[in-house]
C-alpha cells in the first residue's frame, strides 16, 4: 500500500518538471504577444542622462525615428482602445500624433504605450516612454518630479444641463437648485463649498446620475468636464455650461532636464492652436469648440 | 444596463484574448511556484544548517508582503537595481515568489504531519535520512498536501488579476478597457468576467475534491 501511495505524487512532480521545461522554451515568444513587449528603447541609465547633453530624449527620438508616448487605453474621449480594431483613439492620441508629425515628419512614427495614473511617472523616469499625454493634471507637486508643456486641455469641474435651461453657470446655482452628483466624489464637496446651503443629491455612478438628470430629478449634474462631455455625446439634448470652476488643466509631462523637448512640444501646441487644427481636434472629440475666454 | 452592446463580438473576443493571457500567466506561475515551493518547503523541513534559516527568512518575508507590492516592485523597483525584466516576466517573477512562499509553508506542514514513529521506524530499520525522506516522508506528506496546494492554485489564478496595476493584457485589464466605452456595460462585463474566473476555479476545486475523496 505504501508503495502505490508513494509513486503517484513523485510521478506527478516528474510530469510537472517536464512541463516546466517545455513551457520555458515556448515562453519567450508568447510573452512578447501579451502586450508585454520587451521594452527595447530604454537604454538610458536612470540618473546620469539628464546632464549628458548629447544624449537627450529628443536626440533619442530622432535616432530611433519613432516617438514613444504614454497614453491611456481606457479613458473615453482621451485615449480608448477599440477592442475590434485594436486602435487607440482620442484627444490625447491626436495630440501625440501631431507631436510625432512635427518631430519626425510623419504621424505614424508613433508608438503608443499604455500608462495609468500609477505607472506613468515611473515609466517616464525609466525612459520607457518619451512623454506622457494621458489626462495628466499639472500640479505644483508633480512639477517637482517632471516638467510640463503648456496646457493643452482645460479640465476642471463644470455643469451639465438640459439645452435651454436657465442655468448658464455656477452663478445661477442657488441652495434651492436641484444638483445631482456621484457619491464620494470631491466634486460634491467643491460645489457645496462654493454655494452655501446647497445639498447635492448623490447617486452611485455617473450613469445613474445622468439618468436622474434626464428624468427631471435634478436640474444640474456636476463633475469633471471631460466626463460631462462624454455624456453630451450620449445625448445631444444636454450641454456643458459656464466653463470650469475648478482648475485641473492637462499638460504633457516630460522628464526633467529636457528643455529642448519641452520647447519642441510647446511649439507644436502653439502651431496647432494658431492653425486651427487644435479647434478641429477639440471639436472632433469634445463635440464643441473650445472656450475662447482662455 | 445594456447586454447587447456589452457582449458584442469585438468585446467578447477581446476579453477572451485577455483570458488567454490570464491562463498563461497562471499556468507558468503555478509550475514555477510549485517546483520552487517544494524545494523551499523541503529545505525548511529538513533543518539544514545555515540554508534552512535563510529559506525560513525568505518565506516569512515574502509571505507577509502584499502581492500588489511585489508586482509593482518587480516591474518598477528592480530596474532601479539594474534588473530590467519585460513586464510579463516581472509579473511571473512576483507571482512565483509569492506563491512559492505560500506553497513552501503548505509543504512544510504536510511533511511535519507525517507520524514521527514512522520516521523513527524507517531510520532504525537502516534507511538513511535521505532515503527516509524520499521513501517515507515525501510520499505520505505530499498526498496530504494536494488539497491545500490546489486551493493555493485557485488563489493564484485569481491573484493574476492584480497584474492589472502594471497594465498587462490579462482579462481584468481588458475588461477595464472595454468598460471605458460606456458606463452602461459595466455590470454585464463584470458579470461575464466573474463567470469566467468562476468556471475555471470551480473545475479546479472539483478536481481537488476528487483527489481528496480518493485518499480516504
Amino acid at each position: 500500500m505504501m508503495d502505490r501511495a508513494g509513486r503517484l505524487p513523485l510521478l506527478g512532480i516528474l510530469l510537472l518538471i517536464t512541463m516546466l521545461i517545455a513551457a520555458g522554451c515556448g515562453g519567450n515568444n508568447k510573452a512578447g504577444n501579451g502586450n508585454a513587449e520587451p521594452s527595447n528603447a530604454p537604454s538610458a541609465e536612470p540618473g546620469n542622462d539628464a546632464e549628458a547633453g548629447s544624449d537627450t530624449v529628443l536626440s533619442q527620438i530622432t535616432e530611433r525615428d519613432k516617438l514613444i508616448a504614454g497614453v491611456k487605453f481606457d479613458t473615453k474621449l482621451f485615449g480608448l482602445k477599440d477592442p475590434g480594431s485594436g486602435n487607440v483613439e482620442g484627444f490625447d492620441i491626436d495630440i501625440a500624433k501631431a507631436i510625432a508629425k512635427k518631430l519626425l515628419g510623419d504621424e505614424t512614427k508613433l508608438e503608443l504605450k499604455e500608462v495609468t495614473s500609477k505607472t506613468r511617472m515611473p515609466m517616464l523616469n525609466n525612459g520607457e516612454i518619451d512623454l506622457i499625454v494621458a489626462t495628466m493634471t499639472v500640479t505644483d507637486e508633480r512639477k517637482k518630479e517632471v516638467d510640463f508643456s503648456e496646457i493643452y486641455f482645460n479640465a476642471g469641474q463644470s455643469l451639465l444641463v438640459k439645452k435651454g435651461s436657465a442655468i448658464r453657470g455656477l452663478d445661477d446655482v442657488t441652495k434651492d437648485t436641484k444638483v445631482v452628483g456621484v457619491k464620494g466624489a470631491t466634486s460634491i464637496k467643491n460645489i457645496e463649498d462654493k454655494v452655501e446651503g446647497l445639498r447635492v443629491q448623490q447617486f452611485e455612478n455617473y450613469q445613474e446620475a445622468f439618468n436622474a438628470l434626464k428624468a427631471g430629478q435634478g436640474d444640474v449634474l456636476t463633475t469633471d468636464n471631460a466626463i460631462l462631455y462624454g455624456m453630451t455625446k450620449q445625448d445631444s439634448n444636454y450641454e456643458v455650461v459656464g466653463g470650469t470652476f475648478t482648475d485641473e488643466p492637462y499638460g504633457i509631462a516630460i522628464k526633467k532636464g529636457q528643455a529642448d523637448l519641452v520647447t519642441a512640444v510647446n511649439e507644436v501646441i502653439a502651431e496647432l492652436k494658431s492653425s486651427g487644427e487644435y479647434d478641429r481636434i477639440y471639436e472632433k472629440w469634445i463635440g464643441e469648440k473650445p472656450e475662447t475666454k482662455q | 444596463m445594456d447586454f447587447t452592446s456589452a457582449y458584442s463580438r469585438d468585446n467578447l473576443s477581446f476579453l477572451l484574448e485577455g483570458f488567454g493571457l490570464t491562463l498563461w500567466l497562471a499556468l507558468l506561475a503555478i509550475i514555477f511556484s510549485f517546483v520552487l515551493g517544494c524545494v523551499l518547503g523541503i529545505i525548511r523541513y529538513a533543518k539544514v544548517p545555515v540554508l534552512s534559516p535563510i529559506v525560513g527568512l525568505f518565506v516569512e518575508l515574502v509571505r507577509n508582503l502584499p502581492l500588489l507590492l511585489l508586482i509593482f516592485f518587480a516591474r518598477f523597483g528592480l530596474p532601479e537595481l539594474g534588473v530590467s525584466l519585460p513586464p510579463f516576466w516581472a509579473a511571473i517573477t512576483a507571482l512565483t515568489l509569492f506563491e512559492a512562499a505560500m506553497i513552501a509553508e503548505i509543504v512544510r506542514s504536510g511533511l511535519n504531519s507525517v507520524d514521527k514513529g514512522w520516521v523513527e521506524a524507517a531510520r532504525s530499520s537502516g534507511l538513511s535520512y535521505g532515503q527516509t525522506l524520499q521513501q517515507i516522508i515525501l510520499p505520505i506528506g505530499l498526498r496530504r498536501m494536494v488539497p491545500p496546494i490546489v486551493s493555493q492554485f485557485i488563489s493564484l489564478l485569481k491573484d493574476t488579476s492584480l497584474t492589472v496595476v502594471i497594465t498587462l493584457g490579462e482579462m481584468m485589464h481588458h475588461a477595464n478597457i472595454v468598460m471605458g466605452q460606456n458606463s452602461r456595460i459595466v455590470f454585464p462585463i463584470l458579470l461575464l468576467v466573474a463567470f469566467m474566473y468562476f468556471i475555471v476555479n470551480y473545475v479546479l476545486s472539483l478536481f481537488a475534491r476528487r483527489l481528496e475523496a480518493r485518499q480516504t
